[in-house]
């Protein structure tokens, strides 16, 4: 108890909430600007933290950390770009969300979900931070392939209309990936003898290419033929969500905690996965999953209170056996080895002092940014009062200046507009984005660890199938895909019999929408 | 505010040499050098990432102007190169180096080698060690070798990436004794946790990654690959005692500019990178990032480069790697 109280003392001391409050403000930016992401921020604020003292120095790292992941839903829900690839599942319903009017709810939801499901990540690590680091590691190449898979299967539910349109663009997301240098060999694969090419598709860059271009072209264009744009500018008023919208969505925070957590704890996995996933099972346990895509409140609270128990899960790996899952966590690491902490085990018993420390300042840090987001929101959604057109520039530039920041790469700026162009087609050809953000997300994963497996088992297809996880999850992608195609099918045939009855235009309008 | 009028500064810098904007007249640029920031290229994330943040740092306290990293990831290293290497050869743009130069060059995805640039000097040196599991009851390289061999089957050993150092000094340590492997190439920093997992019987990877295992006795550390005992984070022996004679592998680390920097500019550089390297705060930052200072001049760090580079070149050829024979 003296050790927490210490502990306690020393992470409320001035020094440290200055330092987590100036975290959470760069973390925040970072998060919201789509092209620089928390992991950025981290590098960025790392050369601060070698002169300050333990405590401050790790709770600027934990607090740009959390802020990170907590921006990237307000670029999400205001202007239907994601901040980072995590809040790419929260455009969905968010950005619909902001067009009724109710942007602010929409940011105060994502907020709130995305403090509970830290804290809720946080319980999970405190009870079992041991035996959690212990599944996590039971988690090898080919686990990790079959829980890759049964991510890609959340298409069906993001395809919309057309299982076969969303599958086309989860397949053009992989092919995507496949520019570049192969992760296994080094080989270089649609370079065309270009060293520059070797950098291949960055996620980020494809990202912004997908959702912020295409959205900046269609309101040029609206502008351009002289029309009025029906984006919901007059309500922006501050509107917080109420307790009993957040007491109704209970089971879908629990339930998209858990996701998060258990994803988070598996290294090379993150948190794209994890807010896909928990959309996609929301959808799936609701009573009403046609609102989803829509303007569904639980469309916002599964993927924000995911994604931000993913933080809380990925430290478990660290904390516990000073593995980082990520490149954020990474950081992290750096930051706590150079002031001498050396995360793994033997940290609980010598030196539980910084472990309590930890585990004050993931609370304060939530704590910060919750609250700066609340306040922030009545700034936030003035972006909304902006004329779209002018917006539309502004998203451009910072199009720019997001995809150049990654890698300080022109060539990404170029990939950017590219993808962008082709996306903006796409669309028009109702083919929807986010699958192919999934096979973005998922490709390079799928064929690494796909891969590693077959090279551990010497070209043995059996090693997918042979442990329990990997079977587990091979059942549960195949049986959303068959309950999709039953589905699907059973639709066509009654959409088949509507039309044979042409006196009733409700059933046809039905099947369309 | 200071980090983000950093990134300003780095965005508009890295932004205006990209465009080809440097217009910066090279006679002035020699006398007082450096007249502005010198961008220091990093070519990969995590450790490597972070110490070379610590030695900008360092280096910006001995020069008139400071010192920044600008993180141009990709290709194995191949895009910071060639970054580098097209960039003006004026001290502006230095490159955080590694042995990465000569395995990129010979994997076939650099069209020029390490003479496309001039060293200023080494600032140290990294040394893998072997580990295995505690429960695996291998206590020394022999008796993992002696067990591997009576149980006539391969060994299972997680190393960075194929092609990369850990890689190439893992086939020179079981060449020499004679074990049949499968490379299990995994991220940097997951091999540990797959050996934990008790998928792979072994890995090659840096001391600091297992520090935290060998003292709660869950993993084994064998041995270290270079000849000469160095100090690490984990206290073991060198292979080539234990039973692998001759074995000498060690990746260096250190600064280079484009080839054609005058080498007044170059002996500046060098000097704050000494200044740096054997500054106490750098000395401690690395002992706990688990890295070996080690500062060489410009002259013996290019003799040592251009030594590995034809050791590297001959091992990949060995082991099939060697796309530029």
């Amino acid at each position: 108890m003296d050790i927490f109280l210490h502990a306690l003392a020393e992470s409320l001391s001035w020094q440290s909430v200055a330092a987590t409050f100036f975290g959470a403000i760069v973390g925040l930016v970072f998060g919201a600007i789509p092209g620089l992401t928390y992991s950025m921020a981290l590098a960025m604020v790392l050369p601060i933290t070698f002169t300050m003292s333990n405590t401050p120095a790790i709770a600027m790292l934990l607090g740009t950390y959390i802020g990170g992941m907590t921006g990237g839903a307000v670029s999400a829900i205001l202007i239907g770009v994601p901040g980072t690839p995590s809040a790419a599942a929260t455009v969905l319903d968010g950005e619909k969300m902001a067009r009724q009017g109710k942007a602010s709810i929409a940011i105060g939801i994502a907020t709130i979900s995305g403090c509970i499901g830290g804290v809720l990540s946080l319980m999970v690590m405190l009870v079992s931070v041991d035996a959690l680091a212990r599944v996590a590691i039971s988690f090898g190449p080919a686990e990790i392939t079959a829980l890759v898979v049964f991510g890609l299967s959340t298409i069906c539910g993001l395809s919309g209309g057309s299982l076969v349109k969303g599958l086309i663009g989860g397949v053009i997301g992989l092919m995507l990936m496949n520019i570049g240098q192969d992760p296994i060999d080094a080989v270089p694969r649609f370079t065309f003898g270009f060293t520059t090419m070797l950098q291949g598709v960055d996620l980020l860059v494809a990202m912004i290419g997908l959702f912020a271009v295409p959205h900046v072209v269609s309101v040029l264009a609206t502008y351009w033929r002289g029309k009025e744009l029906h984006i919901q500018t007059g309500d922006v008023r501050t509107e917080m969500p109420s307790f009993r919208l957040l007491i109704s969505q209970k089971w879908n925070f629990l339930r998209s905690a858990a996701i998060g957590t258990i994803v988070g704890a598996i290294p090379g996995t993150g948190g794209p996965i994890a807010a896909f996933l928990a959309y996609d099972q929301a959808k799936r346990w609701s009573k009403t999953p046609e609102t989803f895509g829509k303007g569904e409140v639980a469309g916002v609270v599964a993927p924000e209170a995911s994604n931000h128990a993913v933080t809380g899960g990925a430290m478990i790996p660290l904390i516990g056996l000073g593995i980082p899952g990520d490149p954020a966590t990474a950081i992290i690491l750096g930051g706590l080895l150079i002031h001498g902490i050396q995360p793994g085990p033997l940290l609980f018993m010598e030196k539980p002092d910084v472990i309590s420390s930890i585990y004050i300042l993931f609370v304060l840090a939530y704590a910060i940014t919750t609250l700066i987001q609340l306040f922030g929101v009545r700034v936030f959604v003035k972006a909304l009062s902006i004329p779209p057109h002018l917006m539309a520039i502004g998203i451009l530039v910072m199009c720019v200046i997001g995809s150049f920041a990654i890698r300080n790469s022109l060539f990404d700026v170029g990939v950017m507009c590219i993808v962008g162009f082709i996306a903006y087609w796409l669309i028009k050809a109702q083919i929807p984005v986010t699958p192919i953000l999934l096979g973005l997300v998922l490709g390079p994963t799928l064929e690494r660890e796909s891969r590693t497996a077959l090279i551990m088992s010497e070209g043995d297809m059996s090693i997918f199938v042979t442990s329990g996880p990997a079977l587990a999850f091979w059942v549960l992608a195949v049986v959303i895909v068959a309950g999709q195609f039953i589905a699907s099918m059973r639709e066509r045939k009654a959409a088949r019999t509507a039309l044979a009855k042409p006196n009733e235009p409700a059933a046809i309008q039905e099947t369309t929408a | 505010m200071t980090t983000k009028r950093d990134f300003t500064e780095r965005v508009g810098l890295s932004a205006a040499a990209a465009l080809g904007l440097m217009l910066v007249p090279m006679e002035a640029a020699r006398a007082d050098f450096p007249e502005k920031q010198v961008e220091m290229v990093t070519l990969f994330g995590g450790p490597a990432q972070t110490i070379s943040q610590v030695l900008a740092d360092m280096m910006s306290k001995n020069l008139p102007k400071p010192v920044i990293t600008v993180s141009r990831p990709g290709g194995g290293g191949a895009i910071g190169y060639t970054y580098t290497q097209a960039a003006a050869p004026d001290g502006y743009t230095i490159v955080f180096n590694s042995s990465s130069i000569s395995t990129v060059y010979y994997q076939g995805n650099l069209p020029f080698d390490y003479k496309a640039f001039a060293p200023i000097a080494q600032i140290g040196v990294e040394v893998p060690v072997l580990a295995v599991r505690a429960d695996s009851g291998w206590k020394d390289l022999k008796s993992m070798v002696d067990a591997t061999k009576a149980a006539n089957k391969k060994l299972r050993v997680g190393i960075s990436g194929l092609g990369s150092f850990t890689h190439l000094a893992s086939a020179a340590l079981f060449n020499r004794v004679g074990l049949q492997v499968i490379y299990i190439p995994y991220g940097e920093g997951r091999a540990p946790a797959e050996l934990l997992g008790g998928r792979i019987d072994a890995a090659l990877q840096w001391s600091s990654q297992f520090a935290p295992h060998v003292k709660a006795g869950t993993i084994n550390v064998l041995c270290m690959t270079s000849k000469a005992k160095v100090e690490l984070a984990v206290e073991t022996v060198t292979c080539d005692s234990a039973g692998a004679a001759g074995l000498d592998q060690t990746i260096w680390r250190g600064l280079a500019a484009p080839a054609g920097t005058p080498p007044e500019v170059i002996a500046k550089l060098e000097e704050a990178t000494k200044k740096a390297v054997e500054s106490p705060e750098f000395v401690k930052a690395a002992q706990n990032l688990g890295f070996n200072p080690l500062f060489k001049s410009a002259k013996e760090f290019g003799a040592a480069v251009a030594a590995e580079d034809k050791e590297i070149g001959e091992l990949m050829t060995e082991l099939g790697l060697n796309k530029k024979k």
